[in-house]
């Protein structure tokens, strides 16, 4: 795993206040052959993501200077950079905020470096796949989905979705890796004025993985992100 | 009272019935002396105007039985001294009867209607007294600050202005009724079966038979907006002749305004008093969830520092020595503990502290499973769980974050004291409008029914238990259950391992609408 660090090596911004965090944090990226920079405050953030353009933002939300939902608004207004989000467990309201204003992954404090670096690498090959065409077949577990036949296939047998869970599937599958908040998936999928029938979701996400999962109630793609959202993980 | 000051008012009024009479005696003699030398001068018929003023004043100022007295005399002395023939009583002129007749008349009714408008003015006099007092008692209960002035103040008002006694009764919290502090000095006797009727039945309660005993007279409620705050008790102040009763019974308006002006005062202080605490509890919660915050902070900062540099010892580059790596493992697994605990810890306070609103949602209950399984990853490992639920089950309503805690929690125990490889069991039922989920394990159970005291803190099946541990995961199960209106239990199974249960209100699922699925997507599916 030992990669050389080098010019094209992955760009990391590290937002956080307490030295420590940010210092296991760099350890833990630079071995993963990511180039790191740090910032100690929002505002100080703000500046080195315009100065060094990174190709992922890693930012606390509790910073001493500032909202961290303002600067991710701020981040926003001109870059699409991923930005993963650190935050105390028991504050569910500040990660859905964080994602609503945009960001795209969160990590609960305390995390391990495993974690740290699952979630760093999944944000970076989203990134870089950006300009890549979308691949018109996905496959997970034993289940395949041809986008361009509007098909899905378990163990090669037709599974049969509705038009509504074959759209969840599809912003799921969209959105690989990423969470999504209820609010979003309920925008995307049943339009921007059923925000609020959350069980609605909840309901067409157990269709999904009764037909989808293996074990519904331990799902292995179709996660749940307690107080949050949904995430696809193949 | 238009022409008489004041002094001279209140020197008249002091007059018994007798004086006056022989008061207006002298007036009209003088007014026969003053009227002797001006006969030369003037007419008869002015004379007799002379003697109606005299009437008239008398009616003014001594009342209407002197008024009575003087219009008789006035006509005698007018007959006797100025009517020819002068000095008798004779009468030569039949026309005088006529003067006679009207002169007695006028006075008799002028002295009445002026004796009648001097009685109203004193009466509306001593009305603006009483009615001050009652403004100025009024002034004095709203600047009170204790009962006690309370009391004060209305015993002082009827000493000074009804001339009577009074002692007030608040309800203590027994039910009884007590004599408020401060009134030692009463004299009145209070007949305290009366006064609890008085205030239960919320209307005044009269007792004229024990008054001359030295008793209450009147036990009024006192009555304010929100609900009767205690009695007022009132009696003559000198227990003496009947005449005071009456008096003290006419005044009784009076009394009933009094007592509800004393009411308000107490249910102001009342409210005074609630607001007092409610600020006090508002601020020490406030200070509490300060503290809270502050210290889920503090505890978390270090915590996730220590946690991930402990782990970064275990992947970094070249890897450690085989006792190195072996502490930095054990580093971070205490670590991640003492986090757990903290968590727990920071939780329960806030549970504690009440600061935990539940976003209860709709929701299928395997979602909030799976996630719990997912979430506890590596401490499961050696422990498949198998989770029983029907297909079909219904939403249940709950806080998805707090039972994703008590899942964790009881998944937690179930792994840590039942042998590797064991099965952990969900099972998930409906009964009696509640939902029912078991998490049981082939353990060894726990030591001994405790019943509820395994769900209090701090409280373990085993206190000496070398597995770690505090006591701290069922009784954050139990508040976070009981704070959804469910119930938590814990029983040994046959042939071992340990089972709890815990349930939640079922309650009205909202509907879901059937999807309307339209006749091209049937393409798409094969």
């Amino acid at each position: 795993m030992a990669e050389t660090v080098s010019e094209h090596s992955p760009k990391v911004l590290v937002v956080e206040d307490e030295k420590l965090i940010r210092r296991f944090v760099r350890t833990s990226l630079e071995e993963e052959g990511c180039r790191v920079f740090e910032a100690g405050t929002s505002a100080q953030g703000l500046i080195e993501s315009g100065n060094q353009k990174p190709d992922l933002v890693i930012l606390d939300l509790g910073l001493p200077d500032g909202n961290g939902i303002d600067f991710i608004r701020d981040l926003r207004g001109w870059s699409d950079v991923p930005i993963l989000v650190l935050s105390a467990r028991s504050h569910e309201k500040d990660k859905i905020q964080a994602l609503d204003a945009g960001a795209d992954d969160y990590l609960t404090k305390p995390f391990g470096v495993g974690e740290l670096r699952a979630r760093a690498r999944a944000l970076l090959r989203r990134q870089s796949r950006g300009g890549e065409a979308a691949t018109p077949v996905i496959e997970f577990g034993d289940v395949t989905v041809d986008f361009s036949r509007r098909m899905v296939t378990r163990n090669n047998d037709p599974v049969h979705l509705t038009p509504i869970e074959y759209q969840l599937l599809c912003v799921l599958i969209a959105n690989t890796g990423k969470v999504m908040t209820q609010r979003h998936l309920l925008r995307e999928v049943w339009g921007p004025s059923s925000v609020e029938s959350n069980h609605y979701l909840r309901v067409y996400v157990g269709h999904l993985r009764q037909k989808l999962e293996d074990d519904p109630t331990q799902p292995k793609y179709i996660l749940t992100e307690t107080g949050v959202g949904y995430r696809f993980q193949p | 009272m238009w022409i008489l000051s004041r002094e001279q008012n209140d020197w008249l009024s002091s007059l018994a019935g007798w004086q006056r009479i022989a008061l207006a005696m002298l007036v009209c003699a003088t007014t026969t002396l003053i009227a002797t030398p001006l006969l030369a001068y003037l007419d008869l018929a002015n004379i007799v105007m002379l003697f109606l003023l005299t009437v008239l004043l008398i009616a003014v100022s001594l009342g209407l039985k002197p008024a009575l007295f003087a219009a008789f005399v006035s006509v005698g002395l007018f007959d006797f001294f100025f009517v020819p023939p002068r000095f008798s009583f004779e009468v030569h002129d039949g026309q005088y009867l006529v003067t006679f007749a009207v002169m007695l008349a006028v006075a008799i009714i002028t002295g009445q209607l002026t004796a009648g408008l001097r009685r109203q003015a004193d009466e509306s006099d001593t009305e603006a007294l009483r009615t001050r007092a009652l403004y100025e008692m009024a002034r004095d209960l709203s600047g009170a600050l204790m009962v006690e002035q309370v009391a004060e103040i209305t015993r002082s008002f009827l000493r000074d202005v009804l001339n009577a006694n009074a002692t007030i009764l608040l309800p203590d919290g027994t039910g009884n009724l007590k004599a408020c502090a401060g009134q030692d000095d009463a004299r009145l006797q209070i007949e305290p079966r009366f006064a609890l009727i008085a205030f239960e039945r919320g209307t005044p309660v009269e007792c004229k038979q024990l008054a001359d005993s030295g008793f209450a007279l009147l036990y009024l409620p006192l009555k304010s907006p929100m609900r009767i705050r205690g009695v007022i008790a009132v009696g003559p102040a000198v227990i003496s002749a009947d005449g005071k009763t009456a008096q003290l019974l006419e005044q009784r308006e009076r009394l009933e305004t009094m007592a509800s002006l004393a009411a308000i005062a107490v249910e102001r202080l009342h409210y005074v008093d609630v607001a007092q605490s409610t600020q006090v509890q508002v601020v020490s919660e406030r200070l509490r969830s300060s503290i809270l915050s502050a210290l889920s902070h503090d505890l978390r900062t270090p915590l996730t520092a220590l946690v991930g540099l402990a782990d970064s010892l275990t992947v970094s580059k070249p890897p450690l020595g085989d006792v190195a790596l072996e502490t930095a493992v054990a580093i971070r697994e205490q670590a991640e503990r003492l986090a757990g605990l903290v968590g727990n810890l920071l939780d329960m306070a806030r549970l504690h502290a009440g600061e935990v609103t539940l976003q209860k949602e709709w929701q299928p209950i395997e979602e909030v499973i799976g996630s719990s399984i997912k979430l506890l990853g590596r401490a499961l490992a050696e422990h498949p769980v198998k989770v029983s639920l029907a297909k079909d089950f219904p939403l249940v309503e709950f806080d998805a974050v707090l039972i994703e805690r008590v899942f964790c929690n009881l998944l937690e125990n179930a792994a840590k004291y039942s042998p590797p490889d064991t099965t952990i069991e969900i099972d998930v039922k409906k009964r009696d409008g509640f939902v029912a989920v078991a998490v049981s394990d082939d353990g060894q159970g726990f030591v001994q029914a405790k019943g509820t005291a395994l769900f209090k803190m701090f409280v373990r099946g085993n206190p000496e238990s070398s597995t770690p541990g505090v006591g701290l995961g069922l009784a954050i199960c139990s508040a976070i259950i009981e704070a959804h209106a469910g119930t938590i239990s814990a029983a040994n199974r046959t042939p071992g391992g340990a089972c709890v249960t815990f349930t939640l209100p079922l309650g009205n699922p909202p509907a879901i609408e059937e999807e309307v699925l339209p006749q091209k997507m049937s393409v798409n599916r094969g």
